[in-house]
């Protein structure tokens, strides 16, 4: 039988030449596969990693350590009508006149404003706060430590490079040499940029921070939540427990789901339209962002509490129902408790959603520059990712890393609210 | 047959879920005091006629109910009434044991608190001591009354739903096949009580089980697809029949 | 009186309410043989109710509209105290009163009009909310009488507050479809406007965008070109490189994990890759601006190729990857939705796992993914802050995604961010864009729900 080939035989071969080539195919597909996953979470990492590494610079800062002294004719002491005591002074002078003291061979206008330009514009603050604390300090000298200017510190950092041509780099070769020998003379060290978390916003690198923005955040989601939870929730309850199965409840069912695809931006022109050009409110208020973010998650937590509320046993209605309880007194008694875990999660991801938010705020002006924290809801104030749009918005070389950091912040804060919905699940989630 | 007046009076009671007839008009007295069985093959109707007693039909959609439901002469289902307060008279006990998801205590607080019947804290202990007493579980729970209800057995979880019940003071319980989901040692447990409980309470039972009804049972009805095929004393029906079906069923050839 | 105090008067007498109604049940229940209807809880419950609605309602209205009638009392007091204003004049005094009442500004900067006008807007202030005052505690002291008259053994006291509560609940429903037409009703109505300084056709058909030189005064009728062809070029274009990333690493991720992966991988891939969609996408902006941009255009550069700073490709692959996980679970439930002995029942006859994939399982979940696929367009048409951060403003009618490109989104913002006149055919075409907007990423969500819908699997 070597010459027949019986139809099985061939049709085994052929199986044979195929199977190899399907088993391919399954291989190819699979890799495809692997490497679909692999590109989504290699992209969270380099993502993350790229934000993260470029952030490092901006969690510490250079200082000069000087001995100023606070001349007496240079500051003035105030009393006012409470018997506070208060000093003024030209701070930022007394520090720079220390500075030169280190050069006394500067002497040229030209020269003494680019040796000033090594500090920060804010160097004087520490000493304002100090000797404000302790006026009797006044007279005397105090060692300090001030911030450099941003692009010193970068320098310092090896951010920007000093071997290149003079003409291509911020800091010129006078500048580098003072540099120079104040960082031999033990006077430069690297600190923790306090200034970060305990500054408002600022032109100066150096000096801008996130208090104000974090703090408009909170203001802001506060007023979200105090709006959208209880609407959300009693909506929801309506919908899902009370209301007749009809034309007008299936139209707000379909009108919530489509209202949660409404693009963001959207809800900024409604803010706008409504809130601020017909109700005249404020602009930049965390109460009008609130307002606006709050209609924006509203559909997000009536869809959540209405799946928790649907996940409790029908059992647990009857029981009580059969015992007299009113329609009211069973969701109020017994369901609601119930969903509450459910409805907490959903609330609290539909929150740290509005809190990464950003479009719509900045239809209602809150980009606004503003360096005070603010302390109601009607204040002008920002938000930290408004702030990082802001940040990123700038040219200056060291916001490139501010900005990064407020990334890092904003993360961290959503990161801690969502862990939260997540223990609170973990914690109290009920399986039936 | 008692002179005395019935407790529930059902007149023409038919029920439509949408379309669909569930009852064609059910006539029967129910006497105080006594247990009444309502047996049936599989979606005879007999729970769905329990539900129209206290009203638990009233929250499923397009369900509506046709004729007339008396209890002590006052028709149930008159605007006038109340359903909550009906529901308070008119207790109920469930197919599955649903405790629910709190303390054992708070389980049979909750009536008397929503009714407002207990004045203080120690009334209200009372109140609870007593009803677990009478549903028999007092001795076994007394020394976890704080702890939750859901890890009860079966059968205790299923005494603490009576306990429940009746610690809201009903005139009326009704039970939907209250053994099916115990084993028998559990079912030998509620029969008993359910025997004790007639003293005080009017008590309508559905159940699938032929023996449980003629243990636990002075009046049966027989219903089948969604007729009330035939009612009297347990034990004449039991053992002679009128009707032909009726018969069928209890002798296992149906159902 | 001051708003904050008005409010917690209100709630004092709230509170003293609830605690009046209580005690009153308790006592004439005490006198009656008659069962009590309702708990002690519900008739002050009921109580606390009459007393606060009706101030509480009055309150809201007040303080809402008001200010528009102060604003509009203020501006005819000014029109009769400094003559005819122009409109910029005008806002300018209106500004300084306010300032000038709120003490915020120096008087010595202001004209003695706006000084008389500060005076009188004062006057009307605490006119206003002693008027409120008045009214709401006036309502809330009415309301306990009324409700206290009521309160009887047998009195339904928990009817009227479980009812109340049901009215509630029926008016938080009502609040998303007033939040719907809101949003219509304020597009449209401003966009009617825009469209009376613009034809419609202009609008839609017209091929340069440049609205820059309408705020300029001088030019009369406002003759910036407002032709929106390229805005919407832009958009389709960034959208499409987006679902060029977002749709083959989504899907493929979806079906690996599902299909593929064991339980290991799917417990550390999906949620990781759902981190992903939880990123605030002004971070996104960033990576696209900072990161990915210049990586793209120096790479361009090193082959030859001139790559924008801010190209169309790299908004539109940072989109990309923001949408991956949108579409990796959404079509992640699809195929888990896929019921088994579909799967089964392929395998018995020999096809291998990939075979099964690709003729069994997916078209048995077409339906579903596209209708994801649909929504991602959606939300890629509708996401704002990469496209501000990483594409351009200029509006460029190109093919190439090298180059920069505008969107709808980024025109929103650059129309309306910055101080500027209301009503100014700028701001106004932002509504426009806004409504095109609105009106296509709806037209996708319904279109993705009748997919779903038309051909949802037979199988069961």
């Amino acid at each position: 039988m070597t010459d027949v080939t019986t139809p099985e035989q061939l049709a085994k071969a052929k199986r044979a030449a195929n199977l190899a080539k399907r088993y391919r195919s399954e291989r190819r597909f699979r890799a495809f596969g692997m490497a679909a996953v692999l590109t989504a979470m290699g992209i969270l990492g380099f993502l993350m990693t790229s934000i993260v590494y470029s952030s490092i610079p901006a969690f510490t800062h250079h200082h000069l350590t000087l001995d100023v002294v606070v001349d007496e004719s240079r500051v003035e002491l105030m009393v006012d009508d409470n018997n506070q005591t208060s000093v003024d002074g030209n701070w930022l002078g007394l520090v720079r006149a220390s500075l030169r003291a280190h050069f006394p061979e500067v002497t040229s206008r030209r020269d003494k404003r680019k040796l000033y330009g090594l500090l920060s514009i804010g160097a004087g603050d520490g000493l304002a706060q100090m000797v404000n604390d302790t006026p009797s300090l006044i007279g005397q000298t105090v060692q300090i430590d001030v911030p450099l200017s941003d692009d010193v510190d970068l320098l310092i950092k090896g951010l920007i490079d000093r071997t290149l041509p003079e003409q291509d780099r911020l800091i010129s070769d006078l500048e580098l040499s003072w540099l120079d020998k104040l960082t031999a003379d033990g006077l430069v060290h690297r600190a923790f940029a306090w200034a970060l978390f305990n500054n408002g916003d600022s032109r100066e690198a150096e000096m801008a921070g996130l208090k104000g923005a974090f703090v408009g955040s909170l203001l802001t989601i506060f007023v979200t939540l105090l709006v959208s939870f209880p609407l959300g929730v009693l909506a929801a309850i309506y919908l899902q427990e009370m209301a007749p199965k009809n034309r007008l409840t299936a139209l707000i069912e379909v009108n919530t789901n489509n209202l949660a695809a409404v693009p963001s931006i959207v809800f900024g022109l409604l803010g706008l339209a409504v809130f601020i050009s017909f109700f005249q409110m404020p602009r930049s208020a965390p109460l009008v962002g609130g307002l606006v973010l709050a209609l924006m998650t509203l559909p997000t937590i009536i869809i959540a509490t209405r799946a928790s509320l649907a996940s409790v046993p029908p059992s647990i209605r009857q029981a009580a129902m059969a015992l007299g309880a009113s329609r009211i007194q069973v969701i109020m008694h017994h369901v609601l408790p119930l969903a509450m875990p459910g409805i907490l999660t959903g609330t609290i991801i539909g929150l740290a959603q509005a809190a990464g938010e950003t479009a719509p705020l900045l239809m209602i002006g809150m980009m606004a520059f503003i360096v005070d924290t603010p302390t109601d809801v009607t204040a002008k104030a920002t938000v930290l990712p408004a702030q990082i749009y802001m940040w990123a918005n700038n040219p200056e070389r060291a916001f490139v890393a501010r900005t990064s950091a407020g990334i890092v912040v904003l993360l961290s804060f959503l990161l801690t609210i969502n862990a939260l919905a997540i223990i609170l699940r973990k914690r109290f989630e009920k399986r039936w | 047959m008692t002179t005395t007046p019935a407790k529930i009076t059902t007149r023409d009671v038919t029920v439509y879920y949408g379309d669909a007839q569930a009852l064609h008009g059910i006539d029967m007295d129910i006497q105080a005091n006594q247990v009444t069985a309502l047996i049936g093959p599989s979606g005879c109707g007999k729970s769905t006629f329990l539900r129209c007693i206290n009203r638990m039909n009233d929250v499923i959609e397009d369900c509506r109910v046709g004729g007339s439901i008396s209890i002590d002469g006052q028709d149930i289902y008159d605007g006038s009434i109340d359903v909550v307060e009906l529901r308070a008279r008119v207790g109920m006990v469930f197919q599955k044991p649903n405790p629910f998801p709190k303390s054992i205590y708070e389980n049979v607080a909750y009536g008397p608190r929503i009714h407002g019947l207990a004045e203080n804290k120690s009334e209200l202990d009372h109140m609870v001591e007593t009803s677990l007493r009478r549903a028999g579980l007092w001795q076994e729970v007394s020394d976890r009354l704080h702890t939750s209800g859901s890890g009860l057995s079966g059968g205790q979880q299923q005494r603490l739903c009576i306990a429940r019940t009746i610690a809201v003071n009903p005139n009326v319980v009704l039970m939907d096949e209250p053994c099916s989901a115990l084993d028998p040692i559990a079912t030998a447990v509620i029969e008993e009580l359910i025997e004790e409980l007639r003293a005080d309470y009017t008590i309508v039972i559905v159940t699938h089980s032929m023996q449980q009804a003629a243990r636990v049972s002075q009046r049966t009805a027989y219903f089948h697809l969604g007729n009330l095929v035939e009612q009297g004393d347990t034990d004449s029906i039991f053992t002679n029949p009128a009707n032909k079906q009726t018969e069928a069923y209890i002798s296992g050839k149906i159902g | 009186m001051s708003l904050s105090f008005l409010v917690i008067c209100l709630a004092g007498l709230g509170l003293y309410s609830f605690f009046f109604g209580r005690h009153r049940i308790r006592a004439i229940s005490r006198q009656s043989e008659l069962k009590q209807h309702s708990q002690d809880t519900y008739h002050g419950s009921f109580l606390l109710i009459c007393t606060t609605l009706l101030p509480l309602f009055i309150l809201i209205i007040w303080s809402s509209f008001s200010p528009l009638i102060l604003n509009a009392m203020l501006r005819s007091k000014l029109d009769i105290l400094a003559g005819p204003l122009s409109v910029g004049e005008m806002g300018v005094q209106l500004a300084q009163a306010k300032a000038l009442y709120a003490g915020i500004i120096n008087p010595a900067f202001v004209g003695d009009s706006v000084k008389q006008a500060a005076a009188y807007y004062g006057e009307l202030v605490s006119m206003s909310n002693t008027a409120r005052a008045v009214l709401v505690l006036s309502a809330a002291v009415a309301g306990i009488g009324y409700g206290a008259r009521l309160l009887d053994v047998r009195f339904r006291a928990r009817h009227r507050v479980e009812s109340f509560a049901k009215w509630l609940m029926i008016l938080a429903s009502a609040i998303a479809v007033l939040t719907t037409i809101g949003i219509i009703l304020s597009l449209i109505f401003e966009s009617l406007r825009f469209f009376d300084k613009v034809s419609l056709s202009e609008f839609l058909f017209g091929l340069q965008w440049s609205p820059q030189i309408a705020i300029r005064e001088d030019q009369a009728g406002g003759s910036g070109s407002f032709g929106a062809v390229p805005l919407f070029a832009g958009t389709l274009m960034i959208t499409l490189v987006a679902m060029l990333v977002a749709v083959p690493v989504g899907l493929m991720s979806a079906i690996y994990l599902s299909e593929y992966a064991s339980p290991r991988l799917r417990n550390i891939a999906k949620p990781t890759i759902e981190v992903l969609a939880g990123i605030p996408t002004v971070v996104y902006g960033f990576f696209a601006a900072l990161v990915l941009a210049p990586l793209l255009r120096n790479g361009g550069n090193d082959i030859g190729l001139t790559v924008s700073s801010e190209s169309a490709l790299a908004a539109g692959l940072v989109m990309g990857i923001m949408i991956i996980p949108f579409i990796s679970s959404l079509s992640d439930d699809v195929i888990n939705a896929v019921p088994q002995n579909l799967r089964d029942g392929a395998a018995g006859l020999g096809a291998t796992q990939s075979e099964t994939i690709r003729q069994v399982v997916l078209p048995a979940a077409l339906p579903g993914i596209v209708s994801a696929i649909l929504l991602a367009i959606s939300r890629a048409i509708g996401e704002t802050m990469i496209v501000v951060m990483a594409a351009g403003v200029a509006a460029n009618l190109t093919a190439n995604p090298f180059e920069s490109v505008t969107t709808v989104t980024v025109q929103i913002v650059m129309l309306l961010v910055g101080d500027q006149e209301f009503d100014s055919v700028k701001t106004l075409a932002a509504f426009a864009l806004g409504l095109v907007l609105f009106f296509i990423t709806l037209g996708l969500n319904v279109l993705a729900l009748y997919v779903v819908n038309k051909y949802r699997e037979q199988y069961d």
